[in-house]
């Protein structure tokens, strides 16, 4: 039950990106989840609409991008999906894990004032 | 109008620097440091209370105790002589590196040779919260069944150690050691297993020379 304090992390993150890119508010956000993270994302997604909350961040739609397992057989060397405890073609269970475990903020969208019309130089 | 940025950083970037201090901390001074983790009920108070016993007196020995309310855990150890500070997580299931760092401060890491993380009973979220620590240490208890290791892998997969705790009552239960350990070393290789009762004080002994060994080798390093 830690999806408050990696929504809070996820607010915190997207308003100090935003400022690093002009401010505004942010209006979209892509998340990297994989498989084998231990984190909920029906929970996640309620905890951020909470988190984000009388921030510049309110309102906006989370999309969750779930990384499926990659796991690489320590014995022979292939790699595969699934679980870490089916077997490889080998015979073997477990392995290193290559792709599975992501909590990343991929991107996000900021709002952004009206473009200028050509040739208004204010 | 709106525009896409990327980010491309890791939500809990933060914890994963706040250990990075710690760990390189911990090696500048020398002092050995353990995060053992299992679900709650599993031992480990009892596991430590033994082990302030045994080594309390012959080495520099102190314990860090998470849960989530009470300070039980810190003052049952406390009372074997040695230094034993309790932190509320006040409702998280883990416990976070920067938690370490102050409580690191206030047990002044720096004149210790051992320091134990004793954190909060859970099988799932720790495994997500790096602290720093040399080694993470599994206790599974064999009233929890036989079937944990595989059930929740992560934790297991990153563990140098798995103590089965609780085998006086082995033979009330169905737990099947075998089957425990085929699991647990099918994701952790070349995990070390330590067997034993804590509460009757039976199997002790591998432990200790288990963490003694850990703490040599660490400072050779």
């Amino acid at each position: 039950m830690h999806e408050t304090s990696v929504a809070q992390r996820m607010v915190d993150t997207a308003i100090e990106v935003a400022d690093q890119n002009g401010g505004g508010r942010v209006v979209g956000m892509r998340l990297l989840l994989g498989e084998m993270t231990c984190v909920e994302p029906d929970t996640l997604s309620f905890a951020f609409g909470v988190a984000s909350r009388g921030t510049r961040v309110e309102g906006c739609p989370l999309e969750i991008v779930r990384v499926p397992t990659r796991l690489r057989c320590r014995t022979c060397g292939a790699e595969r999906g699934g679980e870490l405890l089916e077997p490889c073609a080998c015979g073997m269970p477990g392995g290193e894990v290559l792709a599975g475990r992501e909590l990343r903020l991929a991107t996000i969208d900021i709002e952004e004032e009206a473009a200028l019309p050509a040739g208004d130089q204010r | 109008m709106s525009k896409e940025i990327e980010v491309a950083r890791d939500v809990l970037q933060d914890n994963r620097q706040n250990a990075e201090a710690n760990r390189q901390r911990f090696g500048r001074e020398g002092v050995y440091v353990v995060n053992l983790m299992s679900g709650p009920g599993a031992g480990k108070t009892t596991l430590l209370e033994r082990t302030a016993e045994a080594l309390g007196k012959r080495v520099r020995m102190a314990v860090i105790t998470g849960d989530i309310a009470t300070t039980r855990d810190a003052d049952r150890i406390g009372r074997h002589g040695v230094p034993a500070l309790q932190i509320n997580t006040g409702g998280a299931c883990h416990i976070e590196a920067y938690q370490i760092s102050r409580a690191a401060d206030i047990l002044k890491s720096g004149k210790l040779d051992l320091l134990v993380i004793e954190n909060v009973g859970n099988l799932v979220c720790p495994a997500e919260f790096d602290l720093g620590e040399h080694d993470k240490v599994m206790m599974l208890s064999c009233t929890e069944g036989h079937d944990k290791p595989g059930k929740y892998p992560l934790m297991f997969q990153e563990s140098r150690a798995l103590i089965l705790n609780k085998m006086d009552l082995q033979p009330h239960t169905n737990f099947d050691v075998e089957a425990a350990l085929a699991d647990a070393r099918a994701l952790n290789p070349t995990i070390d297993v330590v067997k034993m009762s804590a509460w009757k004080g039976e199997g002790l002994q591998a432990w200790f020379d288990w963490l003694l060994a850990r703490m040599a080798a660490t400072r050779r390093i």
